[in-house]
């Protein structure tokens, strides 16, 4: 029987891919493809912004602000990823259930720790940082700290739910052996879970220490110093030379940070 | 069968009291007989090795054993020394009652090898303590002494990751002498060496149960599994042989022939008609 065949065959992935194919086409099919894509004479600022960047504004005093607020971007990120790493470890590692996974019982309570752990971090996380800095410039100001916490929320919530994945994932016999020896949980934390992960555990900081300088520079946009704040300033005047030489301040400063992780990954092969 | 022969200890002991008692533990996994019930008591000293083809219920009995496992008939049929194992919490008690070496993978491949050792303490030692040690290692003369004695000194800042197959074993039993166990379990410790390999570790193994860091007069008990009838005649005292989960032979070692063990492999044969032997083994009562 065909028609069982083809019941058979529609499982709930299937049926799902189906669904968006046709959503897909549908959107495609409404689409008006007379209008052009950019507005007119929008060619010409493009070629005048591109034009800017040879050269870029390479003056000792605009250079001067361009240190001063990759600076203020770069302590921005560290200390918010620093509140965001004490936060989001010991979250991570009660959303893993790794502490609780003795062979007695209280099944039910380790499951209702690690679901309310995870509600927690999906809660900090489910909110972008620039909300978070607008609602912590309305209640503290325009003062550094406001970037800080800003960061440090949805950045514990994003780590914290990775590193609780990294730590399910290390290897099961050595954490068993582990338990053999007669370890709590806190000590097999110690001794097996947390020097397998570290690896993973590290290059995934690394990873959001670049998107954390990322999200410093752009949460400066609000007006708080960095290089979002100068960025602004400068696009407000049209002095696009001086956008690109922040933009070059920026990748260089995101490439520094990679330099670095690789470096400390290195080190930590074994 | 031929092979099936009434249960009787390997050593015939007059210690009163046995150091293992099994009464009827039992395992199912799903719809799947782990362990059918089985009744065993080993004195200490014996040295027990466990044979059988995979899923004979081996590496069930080991980890029920060593308290990993709790057996469908409640905690209290599995006791060693008056306790049981998987009713105490992780701990110092737990610690010195029964360890476990496995075949491999066991040791933490990102510390080295001294902290691994190390590990054989943590059931001794407080929280803060073992924070300390990840600085400032503890007991390092202790484990120093320890890989002395397996003969991989030298190895001690090595990753685990960098050491063959033996030397990994060799620490692995390195942390079963700081765990210092009264019930040394070994599940298929040499299943992945070579012959020479394979001797050396089990000598090892042996050696443990009559060591004792202070004076070597304690007697533990080694229950390990393996497949080499050589070595089991060389090494232990006592074999049992496990088949689809239960008890089909308790020998001396010194009795077990390459015929019986080949018997016990054999695949193509029907098993249905075995007695089973395993809730026979009345003596402890």
């Amino acid at each position: 029987m065909s028609l069982r065949r083809l019941q058979n065959w529609l499982t709930g992935p299937r049926l799902l891919t189906l669904g968006i194919v046709f959503a897909l086409a549908w959107s495609l099919s409404r689409v008006d493809w007379q209008q052009p894509i950019g507005h007119t004479g929008g060619g010409g600022a493009a070629l005048q912004v591109l034009l800017a960047l040879f050269p870029p504004e390479l003056s000792q005093e605009f250079l001067r602000i361009c240190v001063v607020a990759s600076w203020h971007t770069l302590a921005y990120a560290i200390a918010g990823m620093s509140i965001a790493v004490a936060l989001g470890l010991p979250l991570g590692v009660l959303a893993s259930g790794v502490l609780a996974s003795s062979p007695d019982g209280s099944e039910t309570r380790r499951r209702t720790l690690m679901a309310s752990v995870r509600f927690l971090l999906a809660a900090m996380r489910s909110v972008h940082e620039l909300v978070w800095v607008l609602l912590f410039v309305a209640a503290v100001g325009l003062s550094p700290m406001a970037a800080i916490l800003a960061m440090a929320i949805p950045y514990a919530g994003i780590l914290g739910r990775i590193y609780a994945e990294q730590l399910q994932d290390v290897p099961a016999e050595p954490v068993a052996a582990l338990r053999t020896t007669g370890a709590s949980s806190a000590h097999i934390l110690l001794y097996g879970y947390i020097p397998m992960a570290l690896p993973d555990l590290l290059s995934y900081t690394f990873y959001r220490l670049e998107c954390g300088i990322r999200a410093a520079a752009i949460m400066s946009f609000v007006g708080i110093d960095g290089i979002g704040f100068q960025i602004e300033l400068s696009l407000a005047d049209l002095l696009f030379r001086q956008v690109w030489t922040l933009l070059i301040f920026l990748v260089a400063l995101v490439v520094a940070v990679d330099w670095w992780s690789s470096r400390v990954r290195r080190s930590m092969a074994y | 069968m031929s092979t099936v022969r009434p249960v009787r200890t390997g050593e015939q002991v007059a210690a009163p009291e046995p150091l293992v008692t099994i009464k009827s533990a039992a395992k199912v996994y799903g719809t799947n007989q782990g362990l059918a019930p089985l009744s065993l008591a080993i004195h200490a000293g014996e040295r027990v090795a466990l044979v059988g083809p995979s899923g004979s219920g081996k590496t069930t009995l080991l980890r029920l054993l060593a308290g990993a496992l709790v057996p469908d008939q409640g905690t209290r049929s599995v006791i060693i020394n008056g306790k049981s194992p998987a009713e105490l919490k992780p701990g110092r008690e737990l610690a010195s009652l029964v360890g476990i070496v496995s075949q491999r993978f066991d040791l933490v491949p990102h510390l080295p090898v001294l902290h691994n050792v190390l590990a054989g303490r943590l059931g001794h030692w407080t929280l803060a303590r073992s924070i300390l040690s990840l600085v400032w290692p503890m007991e390092r003369r202790a484990a120093q002494q320890a890989l002395a004695r397996v003969g991989i000194a030298d190895k001690i800042n090595e990753r685990p990751g960098r050491l063959s197959g033996g030397e990994q074993q060799r620490v692995a039993i390195a942390r079963m002498m700081m765990q210092s166990p009264l019930v040394i379990l070994a599940d298929e410790p040499v299943a992945s060496l070579d012959p020479a390999r394979a001797e050396e570790v089990m000598e090892l193994l042996v050696g443990l149960v009559s060591w004792n860091e202070n004076d070597g007069s304690s007697q533990r008990t080694l229950i390990a599994s393996l497949h080499t009838a050589s070595l089991i005649r060389r090494h232990f005292t006592r074999v049992i042989g496990l088949r689809e989960s239960r008890v089909q032979f308790d020998l001396p070692a010194g009795e077990l022939d390459d015929a019986v063990l080949d018997e016990l492999y054999d695949l193509g044969d029907d098993t249905d008609d075995i007695e089973p032997l395993a809730g026979l083994a009345a003596r402890d009562g």
